[in-house]
């Protein structure tokens, strides 16, 4: 049930019964209407009675007064007489006017007034004018007409009296009759709304209570859930190898794993609600300087972000490690930043062990140069001290002069290659310009006796002029290594190309390029099969077996990265077009990578 | 002595040290042929009647190690002095040479070096 089929059962327990009860106050309404149309009818009979009644007595005094007067002859005693006369005409039309009189009544009241007129015209005004003429009214016989005259007046007002008085009986009888069945009706209704209000309500509450079961029960297996998923969490946190810290949107410490407590030194309960720098102090490896707080960095730039790699962790002890980290932004439902994420680990055993094979990479290389060098030099000092020794035992001028000339050849030599092995290992502290063209070629020089040891025909194509801001005994590295790697895979009577291009600042698919030089150095060697060119640049991995350190591609990746520049691996095994091709990407001025590997 | 001055087969690809090294045999008393690479070397071995040779190892193309295992094939019995600029040859190619000396040890190393390798033959 969803919250628009609840209103509508509200409304509908809410409506139906007013509709219920309105319905019962309409009929109620129209009984009560036709009770009172009947009470009106009475009190007409009742008005009808008492009209009747005051005209009855109206009446009789009109007849005491004339028989007061006949007795006395006095004009006092017809006083009454005089004052009912015309007010009984008055009576007698209200009489008339009455509402609600039907054809007998009115029968009996014209009758009425008929034989009143006749007492009075037969009667009460012979009397009247007899008397005020100073004679006697002592005949029996009139006196008997005139009282039969009354009675008949007297009958007729008592039959109308009865008549209204039955009427109003009727009408009694009427109206207690529609209050009884008023009352039944009320009783009717009152229990009919009731039970159908109650059932409807409670089929009504039924339909909501089940809703509200299924809701309680999908509830409590919702909350059942959040809490497994919740414990799943909090057990994945704690079991995670990296450290875990999470901030508020302050910066404030929310919550730490186990390994952020073991490797900051903080406890969760210390660590709570205190900012985060205090906890997590990291410091730039190289300058010390306090490394930018992650959780301003992610609100600043809204995204992953991995935090420099030569961090350092200063613990709670002052002891300090060497950490990988990152930062995340934790969303909430509208995708704002709810707080921040920091993962990080404990990298100072993993340093130190990269360190030590990047130092046995140099070795590797730097040996690999020595046994060239030493070929390089003692060749010529032999053919330099045999000249020394057949000039001391006895040369002529001419073969001396001769054997100089040859010896400062020889010494030429030495000086040459010692030149270029200095560049070799010279460790400069900042980049410097370099010309690739000449580096390049003393690179090509020194490994030249090799070339011709494996018979590998070597293709240059250098222009001069192109120069990129490097450390120069670490790019010496790099292409000391390709070109011996495309010496080695191109073999006895292979070929080894090295070129060199500019590169000028362009933008790819929105990607911007900075200007730069491409060294490209390719041999036509078997190639390098597809599954596994994917491993090349890992470490350890080499196709040389014994021979190999399995560093140098790594290395060299490392170095390439750390001058902001790329390398690319380009490979074909086709029977027609075998070969494998490495580009070297360098920046004119790049920003240099501090620790880029 | 009407002994006939033995014949030196020099192998090196280093031309100005071999020509240098084939001044100082002939004044020290040799007659000395050169070759710039095994593949000749070989055949000046194989047509000459060489009394000794002196073997640079490093050299394009062959090296000589495997010039030295075709040259003991073909006549076992004749020395070879191998002359290196390297300093710790593999154990295989030291065992199939007679003697063998680094460059640069100087003109007397190689004199009596040679002249201790051509001893018997001479005396024989």
């Amino acid at each position: 049930m969803n919250l628009s089929q609840f209103n509508r059962i509200l409304r509908q327990v809410f409506l139906l019964p007013v509709v219920a009860l309105l319905l019962a106050a309409v009929a109620l309404y129209l009984q009560i209407q036709g009770a009172n149309s009947t009470v009106r009818l009475i009190q007409e009979s009742d008005a009808h009675i008492s009209q009747v009644s005051r005209l009855n007595t109206l009446i009789l005094n009109e007849e005491s007064a004339l028989r007061g007067y006949e007795n006395t002859s006095d004009a006092r005693f017809l006083q009454p007489y005089l004052d009912a006369s015309p007010r009984l005409q008055a009576e007698f039309d209200k009489m008339r006017s009455l509402p609600g009189l039907d054809e007998v009544e009115k029968g009996y009241i014209d009758d009425l007034i008929e034989k009143h007129q006749l007492w009075l015209d037969a009667f009460a005004l012979p009397v009247v004018a007899t008397i005020e003429a100073g004679g006697q009214v002592r005949d029996v016989d009139l006196n008997l007409r005139g009282k039969s005259m009354m009675d008949d007046i007297r009958h007729d007002l008592s039959n109308t009296t009865h008549n209204a008085e039955q009427r109003r009986a009727v009408r009694i009888n009427l109206w207690q009759d529609q209050v009884r069945r008023m009352e039944w009706f009320l009783l009717v209704l009152a229990l009919c709304v009731g039970i159908f209000i109650g059932l409807f309500t409670r089929n009504r509450l039924h339909a909501v209570s089940d809703a509200y079961r299924t809701s309680l029960d999908v509830l409590g297996r919702r909350a059942e859930e959040i809490f497994q998923s919740e414990q799943q969490l909090r057990t994945t946190l704690a079991s995670i190898g990296d450290g875990v810290i999470t901030c508020d949107t302050e910066g404030l410490v929310q919550m730490m794993n186990p390994v952020a407590m073991e490797l900051t030194g903080w406890s969760q309960a210390e660590a709570y609600g205190r900012p985060l720098e205090t906890i997590f102090h990291i410091v730039n490896e190289a300058t010390r300087a306090t490394v930018e707080n992650p959780v301003s960095k992610v609100k600043r730039l809204n995204r992953i972000v991995g935090l420099g790699n030569h961090t350092i962790l200063i613990r709670k002890d002052k002891t300090e490690l060497h950490i990988a980290d990152s930062g995340a932004p934790i969303r909430d439902r509208t995708d704002g930043i709810a707080g921040v994420v920091m993962v990080f680990r404990d990298i100072t055993l993993e340093r130190k062990t990269q360190d030590a094979l990047l130092a046995n990479e140099k070795l590797a290389v730097a040996g690999r140069l020595a046994a060239t060098i030493a070929h390089e030099i003692h060749n010529p000092l032999d053919s330099v001290s045999n000249l020394l020794y057949l000039m001391r035992n006895g040369a002529t001028k001419e073969e001396s002069v001769q054997f100089m000339d040859m010896a400062e050849q020889e010494l030429a030599r030495v000086t040459q290659i010692s030149r270029a092995m200095l560049g070799l290992y010279r460790e400069s502290r900042a980049p410097v310009l370099v010309d690739l063209k000449e580096m390049l070629q003393e690179i090509l020089l020194l490994m030249e006796r090799r070339f011709s040891d494996d018979q590998v025909i070597v293709h240059t194509d250098l222009p001069s002029g192109i120069s990129v801001d490097a450390f120069p005994a670490e790019l010496r590295q790099v292409f000391s290594n390709l070109i011996t790697n495309a010496a080695e895979a191109a073999g006895p009577g292979g070929q080894v190309n090295v070129s060199l291009r500019p590169q000028p600042a362009l933008s790819i698919n929105g990607i911007k390029q900075e200007s730069g030089a491409t060294v490209t150095i390719t041999d036509n060697g078997i190639g390098i099969p597809e599954e596994v060119q994917p491993h090349l640049f890992q470490p350890f991995f080499t196709t040389k077996g014994e021979r190999g350190t399995g560093l140098g591609l790594w290395v060299s990746r490392g170095i390439v990265t750390k001058h902001g520049g790329t390398i690319d691996l380009a490979s074909d095994t086709s029977e027609a077009t075998h070969g494998t091709s490495v580009s070297v990407f360098l920046a004119t001025k790049p920003t240099i990578n501090a620790g880029g590997d | 002595m009407a002994q006939e001055p033995h014949l030196v087969l020099c192998v090196d690809d280093e031309l100005i040290g071999l020509k240098v090294r084939k001044i100082l045999l002939e004044r020290a008393g040799y007659r000395v042929l050169t070759a710039p690479d095994g593949s000749a070397g070989l055949e000046l071995f194989a047509s000459e009647p060489i009394d000794c040779v002196v073997l640079d190892y490093s050299m394009p193309g062959m090296n000589g190690g495997e010039v030295a295992a075709k040259m003991r094939q073909a006549k076992p019995h004749i020395p070879i002095l191998l002359l290196s600029a390297y300093i710790g040859l593999p154990s295989e190619v030291l065992s199939m040479v007679d003697l063998c000396m680094t460059k640069g040890e100087g003109p007397p190393v190689l004199l009596s070096k040679l002249g201790s390798l051509l001893q018997p033959i001479s005396r024989a």
